[in-house]
């Protein structure tokens, strides 16, 4: 199938306004599951999160960014500090990686990758929807996805009346929009015709009035959210800051400033979700890895390979799951970056299947145009 | 022609701006020449504030940090006083202020949406200090004069900038064979280079190579900020030899020879009038004034344009308005939270931004709340101007900007805030009638909307008249 944005808005979209609302798809009979996507965008550098022990090799490249007291996972890779909450669920098989992994990306652009981590498509810009919309449009999941950022993520896009919030300084009478929403006319008006009738369904908590935007606040609230067994099934926060040309830094420095923030995130959302965890799942998304070797301003430039951290109960058990290519120069990705031999979309196709209770078949094909990607959710997930 | 086009191309019309009977030549006429700033207050110069920059980040890092290491508390009492001192966190409500101050008094404001474009399209993004001290004084000394020069003279501008150059990391990067390179077993930083090819110049299309990137970045080695122990990075923009690779080198099939210093010129020369640079940038002028997908027949002119007069940026914004006049009627094109704003403000002459004399800052406590407002409300609108999240900077497409969540604040604004700006004078129904009528075909309808609130002035009252007008269809999109 090839839905686009603009056909859905045609097409679907109306006749179900029609009815003036939206029926919730009902899965009393079985948890609801959660998926949860945190990006992290600028490359977040797979091997300062999850990093080898032991390579000397690394340690001579990166001398200005050596890790120290890293957590040891297992005997081949340790977890960087800041990500304690990481740790602490390792340790109750709610934590797991994929290391050397990435979307089929090489160029080392950010928009170019950020645009592909989102789409899941091989060219930039030729997608305008998100593996993420697609795959929940397919399993008929309508409006149960929820942005925690201002603007509506492209990697949600392609599924109607998604919602999203950001704490807002004030609260707002939604009867105005009723009072203009019948102007909104024409083609060219959809988009934002159809984005009125969302803020019209949507419950009035989740305008979060106060002036900050404490990430504190957005992943309680999301959690709140989740939790609740007719609330959104899926939930996409939106970090940067990973792209450390200079002052990289170790244990700390830029890029644990950025890692300190998944661990925030995810250790608020573990605490607030209660049961609701063991039916979650947590996964990271970047768009490229970065260089083996330290560059000029003791900070790494763009590369390939990274890692993906998850969490949750619906993890199958705690584990680096990877295919280790190695870090000696003609292992690496045109010899400077940490190769890729897992195709991250896979991971993202089975984790979708988990928590949308579909075949990984039907998905590969809906979402990702029948791309070879290996079903990995009996190896990763509990099924 | 409707009266769309002077929002279209400008912010609509004041009540004392008056339709123009050829409104094609009334654009195209303010495209010459750089108009002055108007902002009666201060405006520093970039240098002024560079050395401000300097004595904050040398006053933090090498003072204070070191004085109070043991004493959380006092360090962060010093850190205040510092901010104060230095203006750290005023000179971007200022910058704010000078920006929208133009956009709303200018007298050539199509000059102005010219400026806020190339400002975005050359964008620093958050980081360190550049949005409190650096990007505002960018967008005034080094994209608004080169305006009326050519595309390539503003390429070399920007890239040898003080504050493009601290964006982007150039001062980090090292030719491995270059003297300091050598000495310091130091190499390059691609960042720069990067973004000069991506986002600059040529973009992805033109299908440089990893090669290319690097080769490019060897011929921007040794262009870095002076660094003095008490200045540290915000010293003056030179070409430093010893940090430059030797030898000569290759950018998309281009051999330059070794040349120092020249050898940038050459190449932005080569990039700046590569076909696909030209082609990406006038897309992208189309987009931001036209539609959010151009089509070649759209576009054509104003290659045409960029040729025929060898990357004139007056005979290119020229050709842009051409075109804008043209598909006015045909093309629909949505406006970004902050053009939203300054064309309420023009239209409907609100108090944005504070008064010069209001704005005037001592140096001996905090901004005020009032001083704070504009630059707040463009933040939670979801488009403060100088911190674009990355060096992309702020999307041109309706897409981007339509969420639940960022609509609402539209309605946030006009309902709440924006009758706090209406002027007293102009509180009563007959003046936003009035407005309307200056700027709408069907102000009419637009006036049957809020008739049933006609008799109210109180500022609920004008919320909620505005919250109505200001969201309406044809006020979001042109």
């Amino acid at each position: 199938m090839n839905c686009t944005r603009r056909n859905f808005l045609i097409g679907g979209s109306s006749t179900l306004f029609l009815s003036g609302y939206f029926p919730k798809i009902s899965f009393a009979s079985m948890k609801k599951k959660n998926l949860i996507i945190i990006s992290l965008r600028g490359g977040m550098d797979g091997l300062t999160a999850v990093p080898v022990i032991g390579d000397k090799r690394l340690k001579k490249l990166r001398k200005k960014l050596i890790l120290e007291d890293v957590l040891k996972l297992n005997s081949d890779f340790g977890l960087h500090p800041k990500l304690e909450i990481f740790y602490k669920l390792w340790e109750k098989n709610q934590a797991a990686f994929v290391h050397a992994t990435n979307i089929p990306y090489t160029g080392r652009s950010h928009f170019d990758g950020q645009n592909l981590m989102e789409t899941g498509a091989h060219i930039p810009y030729k997608e305008k929807t998100g593996w993420l919309g697609r795959g929940l449009l397919a399993s008929n999941i309508i409006g149960q996805g929820l942005a925690i950022s201002l603007p509506m993520p492209l990697l949600l896009r392609g599924v109607p009346q998604n919602n999203n919030f950001f704490p807002s300084p004030d609260f707002v009478e939604t009867k105005l929009i009723d009072q203009i929403y019948n102007e909104f006319k024409g083609e060219h008006n959809e988009l934002i015709k159809s984005t009125l009738d969302t803020i019209r369904q949507r419950p009035l908590s989740m305008q979060i009035a106060t002036d900050s935007d404490d990430r504190k606040k957005l992943a309680l609230e999301a959690a709140k959210q989740l939790k609740d067994q007719s609330g959104p099934r899926v939930a996409v926060f939106d970090l940067d800051g990973f792209d450390t040309h200079t002052a990289q830094g170790g244990v700390d420095g830029a890029h644990a400033d950025e890692l300190e923030e998944v661990n925030e995130i995810v250790t608020i959302l573990h605490e607030n979700l209660g049961q609701a965890f063991d039916n979650t799942l947590i996964l990271t998304l970047t768009e490229f890895g970065r260089t083996i070797k330290q560059n000029g301003g003791y900070g790494t430039e763009h590369g390939y390979g990274s890692a993906i951290l998850m969490a949750g109960g619906l993890l199958k058990k705690s584990q680096v799951y990877t295919d280790w290519p190695g870090l000696k120069k003609k292992e690496l990705f045109e010899g400077r970056d940490l190769n890729s031999t897992i195709d991250s979309r896979a991971v993202y196709n089975s984790a979708m299947a988990v928590c949308f209770n579909q075949d990984p078949e039907y998905l590969r094909k809906e979402v990702f145009w029948g791309d070879e990607l290996t079903d990995l959710s009996q190896e990763l997930f509990k099924i | 022609m409707s009266l769309k086009f002077y929002r279209r191309v400008a912010f609509g019309l004041s009540p004392n701006d008056k339709q123009d009977k050829d409104p094609l030549n009334w654009a195209l006429s303010q495209l010459n020449s750089i108009p002055d700033l108007l902002w009666p207050g201060t405006i520093p110069t970039e240098k002024e504030l560079r050395k401000k920059y300097g004595e904050w980040v040398y006053g933090d890092r090498e003072v204070l940090r070191k004085k109070f290491k043991n004493d959380k508390n006092a360090y962060k009492k010093a850190k205040d006083e510092l901010r104060i001192k230095t203006g750290e966190r005023y000179f971007e409500l200022n910058e704010h202020a000078i920006r929208h101050y133009q956009t709303k008094h200018s007298t050539q404001p199509v000059f102005e949406r010219f400026w806020l474009f190339w400002g975005n399209h050359f964008a620093i993004s958050e980081k360190d200090f550049l949005a409190e001290f650096s990007t505002g004084p960018y967008q005034r000394e080094i994209i608004r004069p080169n305006m009326v020069k050519t595309f390539e003279e503003m390429v070399l501008s920007v890239t040898t900038s003080w504050c493009m150059i601290h964006h982007l990391d150039n001062s980090e990067s090292f030719g491995p064979n270059s003297k300091k390179g050598m000495e310091w077993r130091e190499t390059i930083n691609e960042n720069h280079a990067r973004e000069l090819l991506e986002l600059h110049t040529v973009s992805p299309n033109a299908g440089y190579t990893q090669e290319d990137v690097i080769q490019l970045a060897y011929i921007m080695t040794g262009w870095s900020h002076k660094w003095s122990r008490k200045n540290l990075e915000t010293g003056d923009v030179w070409f430093d030899q010893e940090m430059h690779q030797k030898g000569d080198k290759i950018v998309l099939g281009v051999k330059y020879k070794n040349d120092a210093k020249r050898e940038l010129a050459k190449v932005i020369h080569d990039l700046a009038t590569h076909p696909i640079c030209i082609k990406f940038i006038s897309t992208k002028l189309c987009r931001h004034f036209i539609t959010d997908e151009p089509t070649q027949e759209i576009i054509s002119p104003v290659i045409e344009a960029w040729n025929k007069s060898n990357g004139s940026l007056t005979e290119i914004h020229k050709a842009v308005i051409s075109q804008a006049y043209k598909y006015n009627e045909t093309t629909h094109k949505f406006h970004p939270p902050e053009i939203w704003l300054m064309q309420l403000s023009r239209m409907f002459d609100l108090s944005i931004p504070l008064s010069a004399e209001k704005m005037n800052y001592a140096f001996k406590s905090k901004p005020t709340s009032k001083q704070k407002q504009l630059s707040w409300i463009l933040r939670e609108i979801g488009n403060s101007p100088y911190r674009a999240k990355q060096p992309n900077g702020w999307s041109d497409f309706e897409i981007d900007w339509v969420s639940p969540e960022l609509l609402l604040r539209r309605f946030w604004f006009a309902s709440i805030e924006l009758p706090i700006l209406v002027k007293s004078e102009n509180n009563s129904h007959d003046f936003i009638l009035a407005c309307l009528k200056n700027n709408f075909e069907d102000y009419e309808n637009m006036a049957s909307l809020i008739h049933q609130f006609r008799f109210g002035t109180s500022d609920k009252d004008l919320g909620r008249k505005y919250g109505v007008i200001c969201n309406l269809p044809g006020v979001l999109k042109v």
